[in-house]
Parts: C-alpha cells; structure tokens; sequence
C-alpha cells in the first residue's frame, strides 16, 4: 500500500484563499475573453454582405427613375437600333441558347 | 488545367479557379461552400478542384482562410496594354455590385457607394464606360417581355409572333453564368425553364460592338469591352464561343472591318482585378474626384442597380412587368418580400392584366445560396408541382455583391445559417 | 530492498493526467508535423488526420477534466510556475548546469529551485498557455474554419502552427532529460515517490518549505 512506503507529502495549504482568487479570476477570464470574442466573430461575420446589399437599395431610393421600362436612354437604344423587346435583332443579339453538358464536350 | 475537361466547348476558360497546394491544409473549408462538390482530396489531404464540376463561381476562393483557391485568368495586363492603346476604344462595363464594394480595396468601409469616384477613375484610366445598369434595365425589357409572353401563353393560350415557340413556366432567370452552368451541367431538362435572355454582361459586349461603334464613333473590332464583375464565373462565360453576336450582325451588314470574329465581351476583370489595375496606375479611388458616365450607355434606373443583390432582379422584373400588364406602375416600389438573406423567399402578387381584363395571382420564388438552397427548389420544377411562375436563381449567398471576384473581406464569411460545428472525417 | 526515506511527489491523480498527454501528446506532435508539412499521399494524409484528432480529442477531455476535477491543483501549478526570481536568471545563465554535467562532466553550482526548476517552470509556461491555445484552436479549425471570419481562422491556423511547432521542439528535450533524471521518472511513470536526499539536492526550496511528514 502506497500509505506506507513514503513518509512525507506537500502540505496541502500551499496557497492562501487570496492568491487562489486572484490566480483563478485571472485563469477565468483569459479563457472567457476569447470565447466573447469568438462569439463576436460568428455574430459579425455576414455585416458586409449586408451592408453592400444597403448601399445598392440606398442607390435605387435616390435614383431619379426607378422603372427600367421608364430609362430614356434604353428607350433610346429600342428607337435608334434596337426595334422592341423580343423582337428580331434583340433574338440575334439579346437573346441566346443553352447546351446540355452532361453529354461531354471537348 | 484539367487535361480531360470533358464539360468545356472549344474555346471557354477550361476552369477558372484552382487551388495552390503549397497554401491548402486540407481543413475541408471550401467544401461547404461549394455548390457541387467540386473541391477534390481527402480532409487533411492536399485538395483540387474538378473542372467538370465545378461552376467557376470563387466561393470557395473567397471564404478560403488561407488563401489557397486562385484564379487561372487574369487580364490585368491585357487590360492596360488596350488602354494604353490609343487606337482602340476600352469599354469597361461595371456591375452593380462592383460599386459598392471596391471602395473597400481603397481603405473605404464595406458597402461604401462609390460609383462617381468609380467612374473617375476608370474615366483616368482611359475606360469608357458602358454600365451594366444600362443593360441591367435592357435585360428587364427583355427577360419582362419574356415572362409575359409565357405567362400569357400559360394562362391565356396567347400563341407568339411567327409561331415561335414559348418557354415553359416556371421561368427561371439567366444572368448568373454559375446557375446556369449548374442547369448545363446537372439538370438540362431545366434547359428550357430558363430565361433566353442573356446576362446583363453579354448584352453590353453585343450592344457594345453594334450600338456603341455609333456612340463611340469607333469600328466594332476597335472596341475592346472588358466586363468588369463581382463574379469570376463571368470570366468564363464571356469565353463562350457563341458569344459573338456582335460580329455576326456586323459581317452580315458588310462591316468591312468584320474579318476575325471577336467575342462581346473580349475580357472579365473581377473587382478585385479593377483594384489591382487602378493601383498598377497610380490611381488611388478613394481620393478620385466623381465622375460621370460619359454617355448615354451609363444612364441606369435604381431597378437596374439591384440587380446586384438577392431579390433585386425580381424585384426589378416585378416592377416593369406589373406596368406593363396593368398599365399602372406599382405602389410602393420596394417590393420587400423578396428582399433579405432568408435562402428561398416567395411572394405573390395579384394584378390585374389589362389586355385580358382578368385578375391574375403571380407567385415568385428568390433563391440564393446554390449550395445549400436550391435542392428543394430545382426538385419541385422537375416533378411538375412547383407553385412558382418566375424564380430568380443567384449561386452566390446574398447575391453579387458577395460574388467570388468582389474584395476579401477577412471579418467576413458567406455562410448564411447557423454557425454550428462540422467534424470533418474523411 | 532499502528502506529510503520517501516523498509523494505526484500523486495518482496526476499521473493519470500525464498519462493521458503522453498517449495524446506525441502522436499529436508526429501526426501534427506531418499535417504541416504534408509530404504523405492522400489517404495517408486523411489517416494522419484521423489519428490527430483522435489524439486532440483525447488530450481534451484529458486537460478539460483535470482542470474541472483537480481545479486546485492547477491554480497551486500556475503560482509555481509564474514564480520568478532573480534564482532563475541565475539558472538560465549556466543553463541549470546540465550541459556541463553531459559534455564535459563538471559540476557547477546551481541556485535553490523549488518543485520545478526554472527549466521546467518555462516548459511549464509553455505546456500551459501553449496547450490551451492548442486546444482552442485545434476544435475551431477542425469543426469551424468553414463559417468563422477567415482572417480569423487564418490567425488561429498561425496561433496553432506556432505553438505546435514550438511544443513539438521543447519535448524532445523534456522527453530526456525525463528520463534522465530517473528518479523523477520512476516518480511520474511508476509510483509517485521520490527519494528525500533526491529532492533535497534538486528542490531544496520544496523541500524545506512545502512538505511535512505524515503522521
């Protein structure tokens, strides 16, 4: 039995009930300041997808025109050289074809 | 390079993004942020991407912690040489959401808006500017027009002009080269739900090499569009061969100058790219002087401008289709449903269609996020019980403005759900 | 066998804990160096993986449990180890005397240590803040690189190569001197106790202030 092979141990009053506080307030709080921060982290980490998302809606509410069916200068593009919206040069040039790529391709 | 790249034609940037095996540690990151399970290599290992499944969209890139993922194309000197090149014309066509994030390459704090410094200094750099908005309100017209014309046929039998065939509903939107490369690649029976409205950016390379030579007063093979996009899947899809509709309509008119085929868009520069060319000139945006656009090609309406966030497009379609089918222009603008990072938001409105005179229930569906919320949506489609008419699909979570080409953001991550633990294994 | 006067040094609690970050420890620092340089096929590097996590998890539960179960213990640890004095510059100068004891067998007086001397006090600083960094960062690139700020995986990617790296070199150096100084093994890996006139040589600090004979 171990009780009988040694004849001394440390005292068990190696720390007063001061240092234990102080030692253990400071172990505390080193593990709590990164798992705040972590947490700050996670709760953050999508605020510049919103904020680019606010800067676009903040460039529409101070746009003049709102519509596009009401843009003068596509008006212009139709009148000039477009025609109208789905009709044969806007086919050939606004319009185009999808392939099917799970046949292979080279 | 994938030497055996068996879903590219001939002539596409075989891939755009690749991943640096000296910088990856194998932490399985990028996985969870790719829409198909392109990312290669076992958890722990070294990992690659495979060409063929992947949709060139840079989520992976951009959430990387290390910085492994990169591109395989970068233009930037290309670039500078054509504008250094006095006999050639640089367009530069800039999305929507370029301009609220490149301030942020330039010490400006994320979703600064920025676009008359933004056209100063393209303005310095020697760009004209063609901007997407423009055609973003274009692609309203056209992709409205669509909508209406399917749903017409739909609803009411109406048949198109000279027998043309009608697309099915639901329609699905186009302008995200990533989503449809994911409806290419993985479900072509979807081929026809989608919109054949090209994106924003290959109408602006077509308008551009036919509208633009009288706006600019240059020869169409002298004018040198160059996309300028939050997105790197735009890099490849401006690669795609069939997209020379300009120099078709000009050989066909006799252009003299139509002699080898140019692309509409002859090259992508991510925002990031932009960044990296305004700093190789010496041009600091946050200090520019505003701008303007220079023409009529950078004139926008605010429906064209949110086009760069989830919802924007159909918020954008919501309000031109309405007009047009009741004659009234809808009240509020803001259409809010369809607005926010939720992954699938649905809404309806119920409009009156003045031509019919008959009440009409519209049902929309915005997703985002192709990773983790298309699923259900692609699944409903493909067994007939989808309750939607007209569904914007966007790959990147949030939209464009977090697109796989925009500034990195290291406070940033574009994972949208709950942060919860995922202990990779294999 | 002699009746020795002996000391409990490390009592089983303890070493119950030491076992534990042996079993843990070395192969997380061998499958931690591999991870870093990668320079094994990929199912082998999945292994490895395999094997660092298995052991990460253990030296967890090792070091959480200690903490919770033996609190104590390690507040009593830390005011050992953070207490510095002008004796350990001393020590440090002539490097605890152990290089001159193995290259050229001299002897060179070495100033009064307490339990641990001011070579094991910096291992100690080390295993502690070290250890505790590892940990933390260990589960978050394992189970959050994905949805966390990537600048701040990054950091913590950094955080964790540094201390890896930095642990992995001291241990050769506590494996042997360890093992070296054999009754200290037999105390740690065997049955606790150490020889009194031992302790009295190497802690006599220790013992003149902290133990007491049982009753």
């Amino acid at each position: 039995m171990e009780n009988k092979e040694y004849q001394y141990a440390e005292s068990p009053f190696n720390v007063s009930r001061r240092q234990f506080i102080t030692i253990g307030g400071i172990v505390v709080a080193l593990l709590a300041i990164p798992i705040v921060w972590v947490k700050y982290l996670a709760t953050s980490r999508n605020d510049y997808i919103l904020a680019r998302t606010k800067g676009l809606y903040r460039d529409d509410e101070k746009a003049k025109i709102r519509v596009s069916h009401a843009n003068p200068a596509v008006a212009q593009y139709y009148k000039d050289f477009g025609g109208k919206p789905l009709g044969g040069l806007s086919e050939e040039l606004l319009h185009t074809k999808y392939i099917n790529r799970t046949k292979g391709l080279s | 390079m994938s030497v055996s790249a068996k879903t590219y034609q001939r002539g596409e940037i075989p891939g755009v993004i690749a991943i640096n095996s000296s910088l990856c540690k194998g932490c399985d990151a990028c996985k969870r942020h790719c829409p198909t399970g392109a990312v290669q290599g076992m958890f722990g290992a070294v990992h690659n991407i495979d060409v063929d499944r992947c949709l060139n969209c840079g989520q992976c890139l951009i959430n990387c912690p290390f910085g492994a993922p990169y591109e395989t194309s970068d233009a930037v000197d290309a670039v500078i040489a054509k504008l250094k090149d006095r006999s050639h014309t640089v367009a530069g066509i800039i999305a929507p959401a370029v301009r609220v994030a490149i301030g942020e390459d330039f010490g400006m704090p994320a979703g600064s808006l920025v676009t008359g410094k933004l056209y100063g200094a393209m303005k310095k750099a020697g760009f004209e500017i063609l901007d997407n908005n423009f055609t973003a309100d274009l692609t309203i017209m056209e992709e409205g027009s669509e909508f209406i014309q399917r749903a017409r046929h739909a609803v009411f039998g109406e048949k198109g002009e000279h027998g043309t065939e009608i697309g099915p509903l639901p329609q699905f939107t186009s302008c995200c080269p990533a989503w449809v490369r994911f409806v290419e690649t993985k479900y072509p029976a979807l081929i026809p739900n989608l919109s054949s409205a090209k994106s924003p950016q290959q109408m602006a390379g077509a308008v551009a090499k036919t509208y633009g030579t009288k706006v600019w007063g240059k020869g169409a093979n002298k004018i040198y569009t160059v996309g300028i996009m939050p997105c790197t899947a735009k890099k490849w899809e401006a690669s795609r061969p069939e997209f020379k509709s300009a120099y078709e309509y000009n050989k066909q008119k006799g252009d003299a100058g139509a002699v080898t085929p140019y692309p509409d868009v002859d090259v992508v520069l991510t925002t990031r790219d932009l960044s990296r060319l305004f700093k190789k000139l010496n041009i600091n945006l946050a200090t520019e002087k505003e701008g303007d656009g220079g023409s009529l090609l950078a004139e926008y309406t605010g429906a064209g401008t949110i086009f760069g966030n989830t919802g924007g497009v159909m918020e954008a379609a919501l309000r031109t289709a309405y007009a047009v089918l009741t004659g009234e222009e809808l009240k509020p603008l803001e259409f809010k449903k369809v607005r926010g990072l939720k992954g699938v938001k649905s809404a309806s409105v119920t409009l009156k269609d003045s031509k019919y005179n008959k009440e009409v229930t519209v049902k929309v569906a915005v997703v985002h996020g192709l990773a983790e919320n298309i699923a259900p949506v692609v699944d409903q489609v493909l067994a007939g019980r989808s309750p939607y008419h007209f569904i914007e699909v966007m790959n990147c979570p949030g939209g464009c403005i977090n697109g796989g080409g925009q500034p990195i953001q290291g406070g940033g991550s574009s994972w949208l759900g709950a942060v919860l633990p995922w202990f990779a294994w294999k | 066998m002699h009746s020795e006067t002996m000391i409990l040094k490390h009592p089983l609690s303890v070493r119950i804990f030491h076992y534990l970050l042996i079993a843990s420890f070395l192969p997380l620092a061998v499958t931690g160096l591999a991870l870093y340089f990668k320079p094994f096929a990929e199912a082998d590097m999945n292994l490895l993986m395999q094997i660092h996590i298995v052991a990460g998890i253990i030296l967890s539960l090792d070091a959480v449990a200690f903490f919770l179960i033996g609190f104590e213990r390690v507040i009593l640890f830390i005011k050992r180890m953070f207490a510095i004095s002008i004796n350990d510059v001393k020590w440090f100068s002539v490097l605890g005397g152990y290089p001159q004891k193995f290259l050229f067998k001299k002897k060179v007086p070495v100033p009064p240590m307490g339990k641990y001397n001011s070579g094991q006090k910096l291992f100690g600083i080390c295993v502690l803040i070290g250890g505790a960094i590892l940990i933390g960062t260990g589960w978050i690139l394992w189970a959050f690189p994905h949805n966390l700020p990537r600048a701040a995986v990054a950091f913590f990617g950094n955080l964790h190569t540094f201390f890896g790296l930095l642990l992995t070199l001291f241990l050769p150096v506590h494996l042997f001197l360890g093992i070296y100084m054999f009754d200290d093994f037999k105390a740690m890996i065997m049955n606790g106790k150490i020889p009194y006139p031992e302790a009295k040589t190497m802690a006599p600090l220790w013992v003149e202030r902290e133990i007491m004979p049982l009753k």
